[in-house]
């Protein structure tokens, strides 16, 4: 169902722009002569965009203040309020600052007017008199500029929103359908109890399908709430010792450890600023992964680690298991990709997603080195902690 | 005083009232289970209104979170805010484990707070406990 939603909504958004409005940018000419201003009206015309007009600075900043615009043509030369003024007036509000100014000029032609220009928000300085194709072609770079931006920004308005609604709906329908699926399996296996007798090998076999997907729905289940609560709460920040963290996770993976006789070594890990359920997370799941892809008789060798590096800390836990083909590097991240049949390695294709988000959350990154057959390194970085 | 220990059970899903009265069946103390199927229900059989006209003060109420009419956060609320009703201990037993439940149920007052075990053979052991504590180990004021 989430993947279904999920393939809808980037539909959605690469579909967006066939249908959306085209953005028609605007372009402002500030001139104190009328003439001039016309005369450049009539080059840009041809152009796909409104053309508004000003004849001083403070015309042309009332302008601003009610149209958002994608270039300002701004003449140097103006009584009163010149152009640098103006210029300068615009850095100093937020809606205006962003916006490209070409200076416009017949008489400041020497160089430190130029580099004035460039301080105060200019993107190119152009003398009079102006050559109607070069402008042109300038004029045109910064519109299409601008109708790129105004594209990305509403993608990522879309995007965002629907990752929102995304993961709301993965919390409140996981947090709901825990009860019901409590509900089969227990039922089932009051059934597989009471009905024993009654029931022939088929019936029991019918039952133990019924088990083991419910089990398997629950675990499901519980790892879509662990991703989408990350994220949702706020991540708590303290002191935390990594070696007991680890220790503690160890401890967890004691049966599997025992059963697969796996040898599992841990270096010396720091004490440092972050969140111990980051780290429980990442240990979890990077140590249950290594004990995990192990093929044939090879004896499984897990070796955490961590080291200091120059803005924060590199973990690194390494195995001898099957390794991955590094095409595989952004799908194993993704939630719900599996690269394995689970009837060969099971789990539900979330754990290493919930790793990234996190500790992308936490301002570090996650990655891996690995070629099939040579085993695999997981490492996450962590920055050093701002306090 | 009988060894009958006296328990309400409020609870919507009536899978879950099976499950329930099954975990209890052979509980230490002794269970007299009684059920409410929401907090409105839960309120007037402590209250012995309407059909509960003759229930039994219940020693321990057992809460679910989720149910029409009145869920269990409001039901908290109405019990510990009753001078005649709050010294009754309240375990919530629910299958939500998000820490905000937890933490508005533990600030309502409840006793304890529950998760309701995936497995049948936990769930029955974890009632069993909950009930044997409440019953034999814990002591209220008088």
């Amino acid at each position: 169902m989430i993947n279904a939603l999920r393939s809808e909504t980037r539909d959605a958004i690469l579909s967006k722009p066939v249908g959306a409005p085209e953005v028609r940018p605007n372009i402002l000419i500030v001139d104190d002569r009328k003439e001039n201003l016309l005369a450049t009206e009539k080059v840009l015309r041809p152009l796909y965009a409104n053309i508004f007009k000003a004849t001083s600075g403070n015309e042309a900043l009332s302008l601003l203040l009610r149209h958002q615009f994608a270039l300002v043509l701004l003449d140097v030369q103006m009584p009163e309020m010149d152009g640098f003024e103006t210029a300068m007036l615009m850095q100093e509000h937020d809606s205006m600052k962003g916006v490209p100014i070409i200076f416009v000029t017949a008489i400041s032609k020497e160089e430190q007017y130029a580099s004035r220009a460039a301080d105060i928000g200019a993107v190119d300085y152009i003398f009079k008199p102006i050559n109607s194709d070069i402008l042109k072609s300038k004029v045109k770079v910064y519109l299409d500029l601008y109708v790129q931006r105004q594209h990305i920004l509403e993608l990522n308005a879309v995007l965002q929103q629907s990752n929102e609604e995304l993961e709301r709906f993965a919390y409140i329908c996981s947090h709901d359908m825990q009860e019901p699926v409590r509900m089969m399996n227990s039922y089932a296996s009051l059934l597989q109890e009471h009905c024993v007798d009654a029931m022939d090998e088929k019936g029991g076999r019918y039952i133990n399908f019924i088990l083991s997907n419910a089990r398997r729905m629950q675990k499901m289940i519980q790892d879509i709430l662990n991703f989408s609560r990350v994220g949702r709460q706020e991540v708590q920040i303290e002191q935390v010792d990594c070696n007991e963290i680890a220790r503690e996770v160890l401890a967890e993976f004691d049966g599997v450890v025992a059963e697969k006789k796996a040898v599992v070594t841990c270096g010396v890990l720091p004490t440092l600023q972050t969140s111990p359920t980051l780290m429980r997370v990442l240990f979890q799941n990077l140590i249950g992964n290594a004990l995990k892809f192990h093929g044939g008789d090879k004896v499984p060798e897990v070796t955490v680690s961590a080291e200091r590096e120059e803005a924060g800390w590199r973990f690194s836990v390494r195995d001898n298991g099957i390794g991955i083909d590094e095409k595989f590097h952004d799908r194993i991240f993704t939630i719900f990709q599996r690269l394995h049949r689970k009837e060969n390695f099971p789990g539900t294709g979330i754990g290493l997603s919930t790793c990234r988000k996190f500790i992308r959350l936490c301002g570090g990154e996650i990655g891996f080195e690995s070629s099939p057959g040579n085993g695999s390194e997981f490492f996450f970085t962590l920055p050093e902690s701002k306090r | 005083m009988t060894n009958v220990m006296q328990v309400l059970l409020i609870e919507d899903n009536e899978g879950d009232v099976e499950m329930t009265q099954r975990a209890l069946r052979d509980s230490q103390p002794t269970c007299a289970l009684s059920v409410a199927n929401d907090g409105v229900e839960g309120l007037e059989f402590l209250r012995k209104q309407g059909r509960f006209g003759d229930a039994k003060t219940p020693q321990l109420i057992l809460l679910d979170l989720n149910m029409p009419r009145m869920d269990g956060k409001k039901f908290l609320e109405s019990v510990k805010s009753d001078a005649e009703l709050r010294l009754t201990p309240v375990v919530m037993l629910t299958s939500s484990e998000s820490p905000s439940d937890v933490n508005d149920c533990y600030w309502r007052h409840a006793s304890g707070y529950v998760v309701k075990p995936f497995d049948v053979a936990e769930f029955s052991s974890r009632l069993k406990q909950v009930v044997r504590f409440w019953g034999a180990v814990s002591r209220l004021p008088a």
